[in-house]
């Protein structure tokens, strides 16, 4: 009788309802049992390996490792006490978890892992490379975006914990690659790529700026040169070989580089500019500071020390060495690193792989193929002695820090090699004091990667 | 007892779960003293074997709904027993046996459609009566009145089953249709949405915003099976139409809330885990850390978490016996509600009780499941059946009596109309059905008039 | 987990299923035998018309023109909600609930009638047959 199945069709409703609500919540917490147990304080934690299978982290605890086995990728491997945040495993615990609803926890022979693209004995070698003097390197296969080598200098053993946190010195438990440094003079490629975008080829190659040690700017304040007697006359591949200050100040305050102009090619870049509020990106979960500086006016002195590397300008060893992909590949599209080849699941089956990924276009790639001509020009007419052996485009740079205290290394470039497309940026700190230069850590650091 | 060999079937298989759980418990359980759980399988099967002799005496025309209650009471029982190491929990023993009271009263009490829905204003006084005594004796914006030391009772629950019975109808109601302002309306249909809006209003003021939605939902069921019958032109489609538009509406609300509003109602447990989320997170790590085989009688850890017993039990019994085992607890409770879908009610007025009482379960399975784990805003309401709770489960056994009465009804003529027959015996001749297949043929009536010959064969081809 | 505990785990989580399976087969065998009581209660009549037969299978039979009615007569002589059938005790009753061109029971206008076997009853131009129940061919 209809009146009948008119009430059948109403329980039917509640009860249909109800059950879709059943069977999406079994679903649901078979899929999200692992992050529930996460948040659990009873662990069992997987490995990460290196791109050879060689142990970067032992969620076990159960292994023997030498002293000091993990220490120069410490504060980027980080581990599970909590103390670090911005680490590899603070941020992908989860692929750690040697859980799964159906089996529970699994006291051995769990396969969670995070297979990492880096390379364990390199990142030893430039670790030693620095033979105690801080500051931190990088290195990845701009090609595929495999982060080769990030390592950080002071670091940490993990395993040996935290009891002595009061004695580490600053800068201990962070990776300083994803974290912003004065560029210094490594700032002009991206200045020489924003100068190209605007006026273009021609335009630029036919200016020619004079210096004379010091230039006066619209504010009447004076821009020195490193080299006080001054360059003389030159071009802006003369300019970039020889780093001259004046030269780019002028650059700046000329009148085809308008401030609006400069400063789109530099959000286009990816700079927090004036204090914008500071973004960061993140690399399979590691957050890197976005780079940032200041840009109020072309004539302004710190505007045009921005420009120049100095000033408020403050970058991420990170992104000067992704800026580098864009002009290697001569695309103007930045290859996107990542750490985290692939991840397996407790029963050994392949969760989730790494794919090549790319930014959107930061410039032209006539602009990249430009600058990649001028770098590796500076490269061979200045570097072929000190790093042997490699066709490699590259910038230095020269950081004055702690109010000029100290000054800082920097080398950013890349090398021209299909068998090996590396981008590379490599920072010392305070870099009269130490026994090693940054040139001989990229020598070093070059060698262990294509050995 | 028309179905001798179910019945005992149906008893030896209800004893079997009862016993391979029992046994589970005693085999894995933690238990200090095994006497706890000699004494637990004493009450459990002890309380089966009394309720599978006393039933036949009822002499229903279904049992169904009968062993599935016994079968889920006693298995909460055993859950309720096991949280967190093995103990006979005498209190939860007696609310057990009060539900399966609750369950006689609300047989007999329903049965007769004809009947009860003659007390209809009865009900109405009494929901105005109990929200009376809400406002008098409970604490000023509180839903408990506290018998004692440890006893309370939650009046509230009450309004439940009666607000069910005040949502059925029958088709005759529906027909007093009287003109009010050019519409056809039924009275009794006003009447009836104003207790329904005053009792929400209530709840609101009362705080007890967890039952709401169970209200809403009796009050639904019986709004939608009320607006068939009057005379104006419902069809299917407006009300398909009516009901995607909310749906639509409630999305675009959701999405389109402030913030503030949104926290409200999707409360980020995990980044609270240890202020107002820690109920919600603790029972999704129990169920997390359970499987689907759980953790075994006893060994959880969820007993530690407050209102394990009641609010989050779901996610206890998950733990401790695991994922498979709570849903398929829930699927009893879910067959309980779905019986008269298999064996339709005989009236309108049992089906849309039937349908009320779907709604009010359904709903508040879902308001406690889901709102343990998190998928809607917690609030705190109990399982039916499941829950540690006295007034829940008298309550639930009442609407569980209710549905038996739905299964079992008697038709007896109203008590006016005196000119028909003296009722029956309230069972008459169930005992013994006569077979369908033998053809009967018809004795001649002393009452019937001689018929008029008419146009059509009227010849009995029966078979 | 040992294998002895998950066997056991399984074990009462299958004999729950069997059983509830077994409840489930309870609950279709009262169906029919419901059905036969059915059957007594409502004295297993049926209302005939032309051409088909309507068994009457609950209380509160609504006969009408209206898409709603249990038996749905499509005639414009026929109200929407023209007249309801009630049971109780065995016994059929026909009750007029407003209807335009009332209910004749064996050519009498009725307003409530008891319905006896073969009865005709009249609703607007329609006569239907109250009489026992017949099984399709």
């Amino acid at each position: 009788m209809k009146s009948i199945k008119r009430c059948q069709h109403i329980i039917t409703l509640f009860l249909s309802i109800f059950l879709v609500g059943m069977v999406v919540l079994v679903i649901k917490i078979n899929r999200e049992a692992s992050f529930y147990m996460m948040n659990s304080d009873d662990h069992r934690l997987g490995m990460v390996y290196d791109r050879r299978g060689d142990v970067l982290f032992d969620g076990t605890g159960r292994g023997q490792y030498t002293d000091g086995y993990f220490t120069d990728v410490g504060n980027l491997i980080g581990d599970d006490k909590g103390q670090m945040e911005n680490t590899l495993v603070a941020q992908n615990i989860g692929y750690l978890n040697n859980y799964s609803f159906s089996s529970g926890l699994v006291e051995k022979g769990g396969k969670a892992a995070i297979y990492t693209t880096l390379d364990h004995d390199a990142n030893r070698a430039v670790y030693n490379a620095y033979m105690g003097a801080k500051g931190c390197a990088c290195a990845y296969n701009y090609k595929t975006g495999e982060l080769l080598v990030c390592t950080s200098l002071p670091s940490l053993d993990v395993t040996r914990g935290y009891a002595d946190i009061d004695n580490m010195e600053s800068g201990t438990l962070m990776s300083k690659v994803m974290y912003g440094t004065v560029p210094g003079s490594t700032q002009k490629v991206q200045t020489v790529i924003s100068a190209l975008e605007i006026m273009g080829r021609e335009r630029l190659f036919s200016k020619t700026y004079s210096c004379t040690g010091s230039f006066v700017n619209a504010e009447g304040k004076n821009i020195d040169c490193h080299q006080s007697w001054g360059h003389g006359d030159q071009n802006i591949q003369q300019a970039i070989e020889n780093s001259c200050n004046p030269f780019f100040a002028q650059l700046i305050q000329d009148s085809d580089m308008p401030l609006d102009r400069i400063k789109s090619q530099y959000e286009k870049l990816g700079y927090a500019i004036n204090g914008e509020d500071m973004k960061y990106f993140d690399i399979d979960g590691i957050q890197c500071e976005r780079a940032s500086t200041t840009l109020t006016d072309t004539g302004d002195f710190i505007t045009q020390w921005g420009c120049i590397g100095q000033g408020d300008t403050l970058v991420s060893p990170m992104q000067l060495m992704m800026w580098q992909s864009a002009i290697a590949n001569s695309t103007g599209r930045m290859t996107m690193p990542h750490i985290i080849s692939k991840v397996t699941d407790v029963d050994g089956r392949v969760k989730k792989e790494a794919d090549t990924e790319y930014s959107k276009q930061l410039f032209m790639p006539s602009t990249a193929s430009t600058v990649r001509q001028m770098l590796k020009t500076n490269g061979a007419n200045n570097y072929g002695w000190q790093v042997p052996g490699y066709d490699i485009g590259i910038k230095s740079g020269t950081a004055q820090v702690k109010e000029g205290a100290e000054e800082n290394a920097l080398l950013v470039g890349f090398v021209d090699d299909e068998a090996h497309p590396i981008a590379f940026c490599v920072v010392l700190e305070n870099k009269y004091s130490t026994p090693v230069s940054a040139e001989q850590i990229l020598t070093i650091m070059l060698n262990s990667l294509c050995s | 007892m028309s179905n001798p060999l179910a019945y005992v079937f149906s008893c030896i298989f209800v004893l079997l779960t009862h016993g391979t759980m029992l046994f589970n418990v005693f085999y894995n359980g933690k238990y200090d003293d095994v006497n706890a759980v000699f004494v637990l399988m004493a009450a459990v099967i002890g309380l089966d074997a009394v309720y599978f002799v006393i039933l036949p005496f009822f002499k229903q025309q279904t049992y169904a709904v009968d062993f599935m209650l016994i079968l889920i009471l006693n298995m909460g029982l055993i859950f309720q027993s096991c949280f967190g190491g093995v103990e006979f929990r005498l209190k939860h023993f007696v609310t057990v046996i009060a539900a399966l009271v609750a369950c006689r009263v609300g047989y007999f009490a329903c049965r007769d459609h004809r009947w009860i829905e003659d007390k209809r204003k009865l009900i109405w006084i009494c929901i105005g009566i109990l929200m009376g005594i809400i406002l008098l004796f409970t604490g000023s914006r509180s839903m408990w009145i506290s018998l004692g030391e440890s006893t309370s009772i939650q009046p509230s629950e009450f309004i439940k089953p009666l607000l069910v019975l005040a949502c059925a109808t029958s088709v005759t109601e529906q027909q007093k249709k009287h003109k009010l302002l050019c519409f056809n309306v039924v009275y009794e249909n006003l009447i009836l949405f104003g207790i329904v809006a005053c009792v929400c209003l209530f709840q609101w003021w009362c705080r007890d915003l967890g039952s709401i939605p169970t209200f809403g939902a009796i009050y639904v069921s019986g709004f939608l099976l009320r607006i068939c019958y009057p005379k104006g032109k419902y069809s299917k489609k407006p009300i398909i139409i009516a009901v995607a538009s909310l749906a639509v509406l409630a999305v675009i609300g959701i999405i389109v809330a402030p913030p503030y509003v949104r926290d409200r109602l999707f409360v980020d447990v995990w980044n609270d885990k240890n202020g107002n989320g820690y109920q919600q997170a603790q029972a999704l790590i129990g169920i997390a850390d359970g499987g689907w085989f759980g953790k075994g009688p006893g060994h959880g850890f969820l007993h530690n978490v407050f209102a394990y017993s009641s609010d989050i039990v779901f996610a206890t019994i998950s733990e401790e016996w695991g994922l498979l085992f709570s849903v398929m607890s829930v699927f009893v409770l879910l067959m309980i509600v779905a019986i008269p879908l298999v064996n339709p009610p005989r009236s309108y007025y049992h089906g849309s009780m039937c349908a009320g009482i779907a709604a009010a379960f359904s709903v508040q399975m879902a308001l406690n499941i889901f709102g343990s784990c998190n998928m809607i805003p917690f609030t705190g309401v109990t399982l039916p059946f499941i829950s540690m709770g006295g007034t829940s489960m008298a309550v639930s056994g009442l609407m569980a009596g209710m549905l038996v009465a739905a299964q079992s009804p008697v038709f007896k003529a109203p008590k006016k109309k005196k000119e028909q027959k003296k009722p029956l015996p309230a069972q008459p001749q169930q005992m013994q059905p006569i077979p369908p297949q033998q053809p009967q043929p018809l004795p001649p009536r002393q009452d019937a008039p001689s018929q008029p010959p008419v146009s059509y064969t009227l010849t009995d081809r029966r078979k | 987990m040992d294998t002895a505990k998950l066997i056991m785990c399984a074990v009462s989580a299958a004999a729950l299923d069997i059983c509830v399976l077994v409840l489930m087969i309870t609950a279709y065998r009262e169906k029919s035998s419901g059905r036969k009581r059915w059957r007594k209660t409502s004295a297993d009549m049926e209302l005939a018309d032309r051409d088909r037969g309507y068994p009457l299978e609950c209380d509160e039979i609504l006969i009408g023109r209206h898409e709603n009615a249990d038996i749905r007569i499509h005639d414009m002589s026929v109200s929407r909600y023209h007249a309801i059938l009630n049971v109780a005790d065995g016994k059929w009753t026909i009750t007029d609930i407003g209807s335009k061109s009332g209910v004749y029971v064996n050519g009498v206008h009725v307003e409530q009638k008891r319905l006896r076997e073969n009865d005709v009853i009249t609703v607007g131009e329609r006569r239907l047959i109250f009489r026992k129940r017949r099984d399709r061919h």
